[in-house]
């Protein structure tokens, strides 16, 4: 862009603008602030209702019509999770099969995105599109095969056959991040070293993956939601003493003839803990990959 | 880019060992292989069989599934998968892009508000929905407490207990755990319209809401169309919202798709039924996406 050439013209007309744009502005603003209160108000009431149940005792969480405003604060469903010693067991599931889920997506989606993103050789767009197109299918009707192939080597109800599910669910995502990452890394930097007589080896692990090192840690942290996240293949492929937390809740909480609401709340928000943690921690690079279009978490 | 950088790049000094680079997307490619390529075909296959979960042996029963199927299960679940679809589609594109418009204003604090409204899309989908059955639970839930302090209501709505209000409450909570997203992407889209083109247009005396059509929305067309596309189709196959809040019900009510070729396979155990469903299940949602890309390429060209 020529930036230097149109500066002054471009301020001038900013200057003019500007002042047209206060005369008119103030209705539009007040309007923007409406709309911010009120979608807000939907996006985040229901968050404070998670909250304030969680933390409210049994009785006040029972009151109808309900306390908006909680009137006391307790620990004690808190202290009813660390009671339940089958939540403590999907907990360790989830912790595992998240952490191993991360660790294997990342290896493999940072070699593929390397691969996309500075080779070249025939059929690498279809490859492309093919990885792309992958989330697109229903994951209900893959289920019922994965299930039977499962079923067949005996791998129903292990780590593995979660594992490799979440992380196959994974790759589209984490393949296009780092191919996006790779490429913003200059070619000169692998002729360099190449000159030098490093071997492709060498500047894959040595140079490529060092330099690409905040890209692998957010690939890693939204591989790490997504198995976090993951319900119907955790329903499905895991027994009691493997499943994760989301079916986990599902099978200690809804069925019950009186719902534990605020235990089921105080549950859910320790469920959520970690992905909001590593969501804080991604988001500047998660936006940047939302926008490059191809997620879904 | 320049000409020397093409001349050096087919010189190949760039990387130039193609079989290299093939055999670091094997491991990715494999997994997607077994995980996606493989049970898609299978399970597309087992539609012309009669096949049970827990029963070994199939026997071929050529387009029996689809006959049952079309006579039975898919219609309701056409219906109810549309419905939803739709609905979420359009509120989530709604409340996503007033909240990028009105963010985009330049309010003080913008990028933290935009990150404060992410949280519901970050959350795990079984806490959304356990969070949205608590609101609109029937005798203790905020919601019912609320219409009735506001007199809106005399007496507590069963909202999970009739056909109509659970499809509402299932539609409600996805659109609250998908808009955010909507939000991001269009902001993000906002954010590269040219101001020049605004402040001309302003300079040249057009209004606010001749501006948006004239100069923001022919931007914005490309992300728009792209969000649309995409949240249709996640929505189009959407599971563990309905499934957690209603299990399709009350009385098959919210039973989509989804739903459908899951209890089919895995509570009544019948895998041929379930292969058939999702078999057109899929050609529904082909012939949804193709329609829509041909629509907007041609209102594009």
């Amino acid at each position: 862009m020529s930036a230097a050439t149109a500066t002054p013209r471009r301020t001038a007309t900013r200057r003019v603008a500007s002042a047209a744009a206060r005369r008119r502005g103030r209705g539009g603003r007040v309007g923007a602030v409406v709309a911010v209160v009120v979608i807000g108000c939907f996006g985040l009431l229901p968050v404070y209702w998670l909250l304030v149940t969680a933390f409210s005792p049994t009785g006040d969480v029972f009151a109808f019509p309900p306390h908006l405003v909680p009137r006391h604060l307790t620990l004690s469903h808190f202290d009813n999770l660390l009671h339940t010693p089958k939540l403590l067991r999907y907990l360790l599931n989830s912790v595992v099969v998240s952490l191993i889920t991360a660790a294997l997506s990342v290896i493999v989606s940072a070699y593929c995105g390397y691969s996309f993103a500075k080779f070249r050789y025939a059929g690498r767009r279809s490859l492309m599109y093919l990885v792309l197109a992958s989330q697109m299918f229903p994951q209900a009707l893959l289920l019922i095969t994965i299930y039977l192939v499962f079923s067949a080597t005996g791998l129903l109800n292990s780590y593995l056959a979660l594992v490799l599910s979440f992380t196959t669910f994974t790759l589209p995502l984490c393949i296009w991040m780092l191919k996006g990452f790779f490429d913003t890394i200059p070619d000169e930097l692998i002729e360099a070293a190449r000159m030098d007589g490093a071997p492709t080896r060498t500047i894959i692990h040595r140079i490529m993956m060092p330099i690409a090192a905040p890209g692998l840690i957010a690939a890693g942290l939204f591989a790490f939601i997504r198995g976090w996240n993951d319900f119907i293949f955790a329903l499905t492929l895991a027994g009691p003493d493997r499943q994760t937390l989301p079916p986990g809740l599902v099978n200690t909480y809804v069925g019950e003839f009186q719902t534990a609401w605020p235990d089921l709340m105080a549950a859910s928000l320790v469920t959520s803990l970690p992905v909001v943690i590593a969501f804080v921690v991604l988001q500047r690079h998660l936006v940047a990959g939302l926008a490059s279009g191809a997620v879904k978490g | 880019m320049s000409t020397v950088g093409r001349f050096r790049r087919e010189r190949g000094d760039r990387l130039s060992n193609g079989m290299v680079g093939f055999l670091l997307t094997v491991p990715a490619l494999l997994l997607l292989a077994g995980v996606v390529c493989y049970p898609l075909v299978s399970g597309l296959v087992t539609s012309l069989f009669k096949q049970s979960l827990v029963l070994p042996g199939r026997s071929f029963v050529g387009l029996a599934n689809f006959r049952s199927v079309l006579a039975g299960d898919f219609w309701p679940a056409l219906g109810h998968t549309l419905v939803f679809t739709v609905c979420t589609t359009a509120a989530s594109f709604a409340l996503g892009f007033g909240l990028a418009l009105a963010l985009n204003v330049g309010l003080r604090g913008r990028s933290v508000l935009r990150g404060l409204f992410l949280f519901p899309w970050v959350l795990p989908s079984v806490v959304v929905s356990f969070l949205w059955l608590w609101i609109f639970n029937a005798n203790y839930g905020v919601l019912n407490g609320l219409l009735m302090k506001l007199h809106l209501i005399g007496d507590p709505v069963a909202w999970l207990g009739q056909p109509g209000t659970a499809m509402l409450a299932v539609i409600v909570a996805k659109t609250w755990n998908s808009f955010p997203w909507m939000m991001v992407m269009l902001l993000a889209g906002l954010q590269t319209v040219p101001r020049d083109l605004h402040e001309v247009a302003a300079l040249d005396g057009a209004g606010a809401v001749r501006r948006f059509r004239a100069v923001t929305l022919p931007h914005l067309r490309p992300m728009i169309g792209m969000v649309l596309l995409l949240e249709m189709i996640w929505n189009f196959q959407h599971f563990d919202t309905i499934y957690v809040m209603t299990g399709g019900g009350p009385a098959g009510a919210t039973t989509t798709f989804a739903v459908s070729v899951y209890d089919t396979a895995f509570k009544g155990f019948d895998l041929g039924s379930a292969g058939a469903i999702g078999a057109l299940w899929m050609l529904i949602l082909s012939i949804l996406v193709v329609g829509y890309v041909w629509l907007s390429e041609r209102r594009s060209a």
